[in-house]
């Protein structure tokens, strides 16, 4: 081997090194912060045992009174019950309510940037659903409050509770506009653009000569799109919407800011205000953080466990469906 | 200018600006806590500054349950609360509580058909429409309380607004229905962040500015909200109620009002301070008012940084300092009653 190359094989080891080092430190960060979370959440998963699961009652325990109270050989502030069924609850409805709303619109918006947008606005046009993606969500919560909820509760709720209040979870009470619509409204809004961003690069997979040949067998556009395009990457398409889902389930802010935050109770209707796992880890931290037993800051950990094993569970599947599926670049 | 005066210059600037920070900053105070004491700590810090060019002290707004677990971790030396430390976080960490002025909180509602009169509403009244036992407005318990307007109320939904973030107002909030209510007392009870009974339409805010944001996009609310805010929530257009004290008399917070609750339980104020000021008697006392304090470790790091710190504690509760009207009125806070800041100051000279 000439010196010149020795050289070269040594750069390359190091570099092999560097980048080796880099991924492992990535790889460990999530491995981590399980282990952190596992460790922080040990008491409550000893208190709160399975009704964790089952229980709404989201009580953190009397902080003035006086007295304990020992569950499975734990020591809590009397009253203390840890119930998240309405956070997971408020969780998957936002969700799903905003991946219903968001992925028939990201699909239309796909297909235009594919194939109605010229290639020259191409640019212009993918850049801003990638500007879209990128505005920080408490941009959209503030528009949320300012504008969304009043509108909700001031329109669209009356609206809609007396017209088709025979529809059960429509009817009842309109509310203030803070509650579940709102936030799978404002959801929908923000998983679009990763939505959309990702279908379009899925669609950009489908080879222009097979569009070609659907339409030159006198296919009209909208028949091309449907029966040969989305079939060829259908699958990726539910990939992406799987991948936004594990977005819409993190989002926090946007989500406090309009979910009216509801307490010891699940939704009556689709205007009820409603509450999410990472938003009631933020809104109760304050106040766990002077529970002198500490079972409070542990019972947000366990939420916390619980959030991130349904969001890497959900990226995952979602990661493996698009990559299964061609696409080639995803957005976050 | 030749070269070397130039360069003289230069160098000596360079050697100021290495040497001020070192010297402007021996001492470093961290304040952080309660968003509602924040606004007033920026305004104290800026007049105190020149005071004390030595010290540098940093505020932050995070909220009263990070001021008070931070000031226990030593990482805040100030952690600013609305609400005293617990009795089982006292046992596990003692904490000096030292009021620093008082606050005050206004219930407002908007109801399109009262518009910004003055509602009277009482603890059992609240207690009721937030136990969702009290549902309309034109429930005859608050129609009874109101005979003047009673034909005004509307027969609408009552929409409840509460704090969704741990806070001092929900703390003393919650203290007034506990001490007018028995079942609240023995139902949610109190504290920064309760339990709150099921209701529907309910909603929780985040924040002050949330509180206002709620109750001014969300017709037929009520909301508590701090007087700090009471500029906002004027021109948000809410009303502000007259509140039922111990006395039987619905009275509206006012310098007059907060000022007689504070004075008629100054006598009762224990030398730790921890105390409630909710309920207070006397015909012209309002009936929610508290102390808004500083948390602070009665063992700091070093002595310089105990000297510092009282420093800056016994000017901010002095009425020829930080205690005067001027600095006060900017967030609608009441001074300490001479013989509390006689407490407080006992309280300051012990950190060490």
């Amino acid at each position: 081997m000439t010196k010149s190359g020795r050289r070269r094989r040594r750069r390359d080891l190091a570099l092999a090194g560097i980048t080796g080092t880099a991924a492992a430190i990535t790889a460990a960060a999530v491995f981590l912060i399980a282990a952190f979370l596992v460790v922080s959440a040990l008491p409550a998963i000893r208190f709160n045992g399975a009704d964790f699961f089952r229980s709404l009652t989201w009580n953190s325990g009397n902080q003035y009174g006086s007295g304990t109270l020992v569950r499975h050989g734990v020591t809590g502030l009397p009253g203390a019950s840890f119930g998240i069924l309405v956070f997971v609850f408020g969780t998957l409805a936002s969700s799903i309510l905003a991946m219903l709303i968001a992925t028939p619109v990201a699909i239309l918006v796909a297909i235009a940037l594919v194939y109605r947008v010229p290639r020259r606005a191409q640019l212009v046009t993918n850049a801003l659903v990638e500007l879209m993606a990128g505005v920080p969500s408490v941009v959209y919560g503030l528009w949320g409050v300012i504008v969304l909820v009043p509108f909700i509760g001031n329109v669209i709720g009356p609206f809609v509770t007396e017209r088709l209040g025979f529809i059960p979870v429509l009817g009842g009470s309109a509310g203030s506009g803070n509650g579940l619509f709102a936030s799978g409204l404002l959801l929908a809004i923000m998983i679009l653009p990763i939505m959309a961003a990702t279908m379009r690069d899925l669609l950009d997979t489908v080879e222009r000569d097979t569009i070609e040949a659907s339409i030159a067998l006198g296919a009209t556009f909208w028949q091309t799109v449907t029966s040969v395009a989305i079939p060829a990457v259908r699958v990726g398409f539910i990939g992406a919407a799987l991948l936004a889902l594990g977005r819409a389930f993190g989002e926090t802010m946007a989500v406090l800011m309009v979910s009216g935050s509801a307490l010891n109770q699940l939704p009556q209707n689709l205007f009820a205000p409603i509450n999410t796992m990472a938003a009631s880890i933020v809104s109760q931290l304050d106040s766990a953080l002077t529970d002198a037993s500490g079972l409070s800051v542990a019972s947000l950990a366990e939420i916390a466990l619980v959030l991130f094993a349904m969001t890497l569970a959900v990226n995952v599947v979602a990661r493996l469906i698009v990559r299964a599926n061609g696409g080639s670049r995803i957005t976050q | 200018m030749n070269h070397r005066t130039f360069f003289a210059g230069a160098l000596s600037i360079v050697a100021l600006s290495i040497a001020a920070p070192a010297f402007a900053a021996d001492v470093k105070l961290l304040e952080t806590g309660s968003s509602l004491v924040y606004p007033l700590m920026n305004i104290w810090v800026k007049a105190y500054a020149p005071k004390a060019p030595s010290v540098q002290i940093t505020t932050e707004s995070t909220g009263s349950g990070a001021g008070i677990s931070q000031a226990i971790a030593g990482v805040a030396q100030i952690g600013a609360s609305d609400a005293y430390v617990s009795d089982a976080q006292m046992a596990k960490s003692p904490m000096m509580n030292i009021p620093l002025a008082i606050s005050a909180q206004q219930i407002n509602y908007n109801i399109p058909e009262i518009g910004t009169a003055h509602l009277e509403l009482s603890g059992q009244v609240l207690a009721g429409i937030y136990d969702g036992s009290i549902t309309m407005w034109n429930d005859e318990k608050i129609k009874s309380l109101n005979k003047d307007v009673a034909a005004k109320l509307p027969a609408k939904t009552i929409i409840p607004i509460r704090r969704s973030d741990g806070s001092g107002d929900t703390f003393i909030f919650s203290q007034y229905l506990s001490d007018t209510t028995p079942s609240w007392k023995n139902g949610p009870g109190f504290g920064t962040s309760i339990s709150w009974p099921a209701v529907q339409n309910e909603v929780g805010a985040n924040g002050n500015p949330g509180m206002i944001a709620a109750c001014k996009g969300a017709p037929y609310s009520i909301a508590y909200i701090g007087i700090s805010f009471i500029d906002q929530t004027n021109a948000a257009g809410l009303g502000y109620a007259k509140l039922q004290n111990k006395d039987g008399v619905f009275v509206l917070p006012t310098e007059q009002t907060i000022k007689a609750a504070a004075k008629a339980l100054t006598d009762k104020t224990p030398t730790d301070e921890r105390i409630s000021l909710i309920d207070a008697p006397g015909k012209n006392a309002y009936p929610i008012i508290n102390y808004e304090y500083a948390i602070v470790n009665p063992k700091q790091s070093n002595a310089e940084t105990a000297t510092a710190l009282r420093n800056f504690l016994t000017w901010t509760i002095s009425k020829r300092d930080g205690n005067q009207a001027r600095f006060l009125d900017q967030v609608h806070f009441i001074a300490l009653p001479e013989s509390i800041a006689a407490k407080s100051d006992e309280q300051i000279d012990k950190i060490r």
